[in-house]
């Protein structure tokens, strides 16, 4: 009990100091959201309209700064977002970030859990057989990949399949600009095709961690007594490498991925970047650009909150599955 | 419009509201051929219809934005998408021809002889988009708004315009100033939407006009919205528009583009048929894509080397230094090479040639040696100064990272300053951080372009206007290199009271100032992006027909070419 009140207790005081950074830092970025709103608009209207403009939409410049510290805090916690006065300005920061979160979360979730079991099956197929065919061929290919930029292969992606090809598959956007979300086949299609490409390039650069670690974990498990123990009784080679093997050696690897399943929600900026996907990275990117503080403290906040939790339940887990980790604290 | 985007050419209009601007006063010369700079004849032309019904047409216009789907037009971030196609101005005034103008929701005007106050006569027979018919009262319930909301008067027409009433009386909506007002008629006439008082007069809409979303937009504009969603605005005929027979386009799409790339790409292929934006090395990626892709793009203002007048900076305060740089540059080399081809030569005496043709004195121009570049003169005015290419001057420009054309200019303008003796540094920064240099005077050289309007006057005042400068560390409006001139002053403030001959005459003397005093160098003209395709489309401005500023980001103007495209496959 004492150890799950200390993991709370850590989990508000990072909670309260990631905040407070999310509120100073993009204070102390050059530039305002006026200066902005005066850019977008190419410097033709009037900088005391624009500035009242922003005030009437909640931007407070000349507010002390310490009473905009405490509103915000409040605002934080009690779900009162704000209103965007960067790039959507006007919009409520909850709708906006609504809009995009689905689309992280279907792009970036799925792709991360995929990655995950893709990445665990050949790790463990890899170290069942070591020296095999699979085991020299894919891991050093996919350590390889992992290690190039996001960005790079997303590029490279789309000279592949969408411009040399002719548009085989589209290189942006999340569906068709000419279609109405409905739920018909033709529009899942139409997501899924826009999803390929963007997909594959998270999968490509991430799957290589999961081989790699699953695949060594797998080569010391299998040294361990009760592997050779299961093979002096006949145990077939399936069962051996499934609930022997596999089962034990995929339990470190269960805890970075509940890390990186905090990770999801912050997106893959550079990818939604690359493949102009509407999801939160984009609109980080989009608020960053445009000094937008609501948008910016509503989407820091929520990457933060994600990441402390999932490490919480991580702690949480490890403490229920290893009586060590709860002793020592 | 971002990243590769090349630096906005969006000039698409004047704001006079800087800081102090006084005693401005003039007679916009309609150039309708009635002259008498008094009043605007009933619309002919424009209203009967010549083509039959039907067809479609995607704008691409990159936004790097999905939709809000506001349509407040007092909104800036969104009045792109309500002013022109559900809200209209009063009259729409045309930059490319020589402020041509075209009655809109005012059927005509009348100035009082000191114009100090204006009397418009509202069109009748107009219906908003739900029904209810549109009156004088709208027009001032408009202007109340804006009066009562400061946030909402996007032009200071209340406060640097002078603005003292609007009343409305039958058919009559009279605006009153308290100084002559002419050349704010471009704003407060042609960039003003009008909006319906029944409903900006209850509910949300009246608490806070400026903040209200207007999700379903009652204009009387030529079309409506059905529907909008974050990734595309689509908006279809007002089958009660006032000009019957119009707009022809049944249809219309409006994909929000993240990223230029996509909209390149969808341009190219005719999925989109409007473009607005800059495609790189345009004849291989779009024009010889399809024998139906074209281009226009007409120039509007200057992009200019804007160095520092101030004392505290001895180098790019000596005339001779300016001189020397106006002279070396190649600009007809710079426009071909920094923007391929795509924006033309400026001039030294910053009139836009050749959208303001009338205004550019050739003879002045060649008397001054500003006709040609001048590469030895420079050099030998360097050397009295003891610069030599072996010993050369150091200078760095600021500019704004991302604006790759602009980057591409400099690196020519560097290369031709180099053999004349000065050394130039380019320093690319963020857009906010360039701004706070350039607002607060912080810099030798940077690299820029202003928003202009409907003659010279407006972007020669906004530059060279001693009022809107301000000192060293504190920001200025538009003068950002400190020019401070009483005889320029004094010719921008006779300005407003002068007739057509006498403005022209007083544009042709600030030019002269610009090639006297080098305040600023202009080196290209910012052009108005524009690419159509002509399969299913016609009846697009042409260099032969500039009826309106082509590209899909300029308000009002969008509305004249909505109301002149037409689908052919429809007219059969």
């Amino acid at each position: 009990m004492r150890y799950v009140l200390r993991r709370l207790g850590f989990f508000v005081l990072t909670l309260w100091a990631a905040l407070t950074l999310n509120f100073f830092i993009p204070r102390f970025m050059p530039g305002s959201p006026l200066q902005a709103l005066r850019d977008r608009t190419h410097n033709r209207l009037s900088p005391a309209a624009l500035e009242q403009m922003l005030t009437s939409y909640g931007f407070k410049p000349d507010e002390n700064l310490f009473v905009q510290y405490l509103d915000y805090l409040r605002n934080m916690v009690t779900g009162r977002w704000g209103i965007s006065i960067g790039a959507t300005l006007g919009e409520p920061v909850t709708k906006v970030v609504g809009q995009a979160l689905p689309w992280t979360l279907g792009l970036v979730g799925i792709t991360t859990i995929l990655a995950f079991a893709l990445g665990s099956l050949i790790g463990v197929v890899a170290g069942w057989r070591r020296g095999g065919r699979l085991d020299s061929l894919l891991p050093p290919v996919f350590v390889v990949t992992s290690a190039l930029p996001y960005f790079w292969v997303g590029l490279l992606l789309i000279l592949t399949f969408s411009v040399w090809t002719g548009g085989l598959l589209p290189s942006d956007f999340n569906y068709d600009s000419g279609l109405q979300p409905s739920l018909t086949l033709g529009f899942a299609a139409n997501v899924l095709a826009h999803a390929v490409l963007p997909a594959a390039t998270i999968l490509i650069t991430s799957i290589g961690g999961w081989i790699l670690t699953m695949r060594n974990n797998m080569i010391t498990t299998l040294a361990e007594d009760y592997v050779r123990m299961g093979r002096a009784k006949g145990l077939s080679n399936r069962r051996i490498m499934t609930t022997y093997a596999a089962r034990n050696a995929m339990l470190p690897n269960l805890s970075g991925f509940a890390m990186s399943l905090g990770f999801v929600i912050s997106g893959a900026i550079l990818v939604e970047y690359v493949f102009n996907y509407p999801g939160l990275g984009y609109l980080l990117y989009n608020a960053v650009q445009n000094t937008d503080y609501p948008l910016m403290q509503a989407l820091f906040m929520l990457f933060t909150v994600a990441v402390l939790v999932a490490v919480l339940v991580c702690d949480f887990a490890t403490a229920w599955l290893d009586p060590r980790a709860r002793s020592k604290g | 419009m971002r990243r590769t985007r090349i630096a906005a050419a969006v000039a698409m209009s004047a704001s006079l509201f800087a800081a102090g601007c006084s005693g401005t006063a003039t007679t916009t010369g309609t150039a309708t051929g009635t002259a008498t700079g008094s009043g605007v004849k009933e619309a002919s032309s424009t209203d009967k219809a010549s083509h039959k019904q039907g067809g479609s047409l995607t704008i691409a216009n990159v936004q790097g934005q999905t939709w809000t789907c506001q349509f407040n037009p007092f909104n800036p971030a969104v009045n792109t998408v309500s002013l022109g196609f559900v809200y209209e101005p009063l009259v729409f005034v045309n930059l490319l021809q020589d402020q041509k103008e075209t009655p809109m929701l005012a059927s005509s005007y009348q100035w009082s002889p000191d114009k100090k106050s204006i009397v418009f006569t509202v069109r009748s027979g107009v219906k908003w988009n739900d029904g209810q018919p549109f009156t004088a009262e709208d027009v001032a319930y408009t202007f109340d708004i804006m009066k009562r909301v400061p946030a909402t008067d996007l032009y200071s027409l209340w406060t640097g315009a002078g603005l003292k009433s609007v009343t409305a009386a039958g058919d009559k909506v009279t605006m009153t100033f308290g100084q002559a007002a002419g050349p704010y008629f471009f704003n407060f006439a042609n960039q003003i939407g009008i909006v319906p008082k029944h409903i900006f007069s209850t509910g949300p809409a009246a608490e806070h006009p400026d903040t209200w979303a207007d999700p379903k937009p009652v204009g009387t504009g030529p079309y409506t919205v059905d529907p909008c969603s974050p990734n595309n605005i689509q908006y279809v005929a007002n089958s009660g528009y006032w000009q019957p027979g119009k707009p022809y386009l049944t249809k219309l799409q409006y994909p929000a583009y993240l990223d230029n790339g996509p909209a390149n790409l969808d341009l190219a292929g005719g999925k989109a048929q409007w473009g607005s934006q800059f495609i790189p090395n345009i004849k291989a990626l779009y024009l010889n894509k399809s024998k139906d892709n074209h281009t226009w793009s007409p120039p509007v203002t200057n992009v200019e080397i804007v160095p520092n007048l101030d004392p505290s900076h001895p180098a790019t305060s000596k005339l001779a230094v300016r001189q020397a740089i106006a002279l070396a540059i190649d600009r007809q080399r710079i426009a071909l090479i920094g923007e391929g081809g795509q924006q033309p030569a400026a001039n030294q005496t910053g009139v836009v040639v050749p959208t303001f043709d009338k205004y550019y004195d050739q003879a002045a121009v060649a008397a001054a040696g500003y006709d040609k570049p001048n590469p030895e003169k420079a050099k030998s005015l360097l050397a009295g100064l003891g610069y030599t290419e072996a010993t050369p001057l150091k200078l760095t420009i600021i500019t704004i990272t991302g604006y790759t054309d602009w980057d591409a200019s400099l690196a020519v303008v560097k290369q031709q300053l180099k053999p004349v003796g000065i050394d130039l540094t380019v320093s690319d920064l963020a857009q906010q951080t360039f701004d706070d240099r350039l607002y607060n005077g912080d810099f030798d050289l940077a690299y820029y372009g202003q928003a202009g309007g409907p003659t010279p006057y407006y972007e020669l005042r906004q530059m060279l206007y001693s009022k809107n400068s301000a000192p060293i560390g504190k920001p200025a409006s538009f003068n950002y290199e400190r020019y401070l001139n009483p005889e320029v002053d004094a010719l921008f403030d006779r300005y407003p009271t002068a007739d057509e001959a006498g403005q022209i005459d007083i544009v042709k003397k600030v030019g002269a100032a610009m090639m006297r005093d080098v305040p600023v160098i202009p080196t290209t003209e910012s052009v108005n992006w524009f690419q159509y395709n002509t399969e299913d489309i016609a009846g697009w401005p042409t260099e032969n027909d500039p009826y309106a500023q082509p590209a899909a980001y300029n308000v009002p103007d969008v509305e004249q070419v909505l109301l002149h495209v037409y689908s052919k496959s429809a007219q059969k």
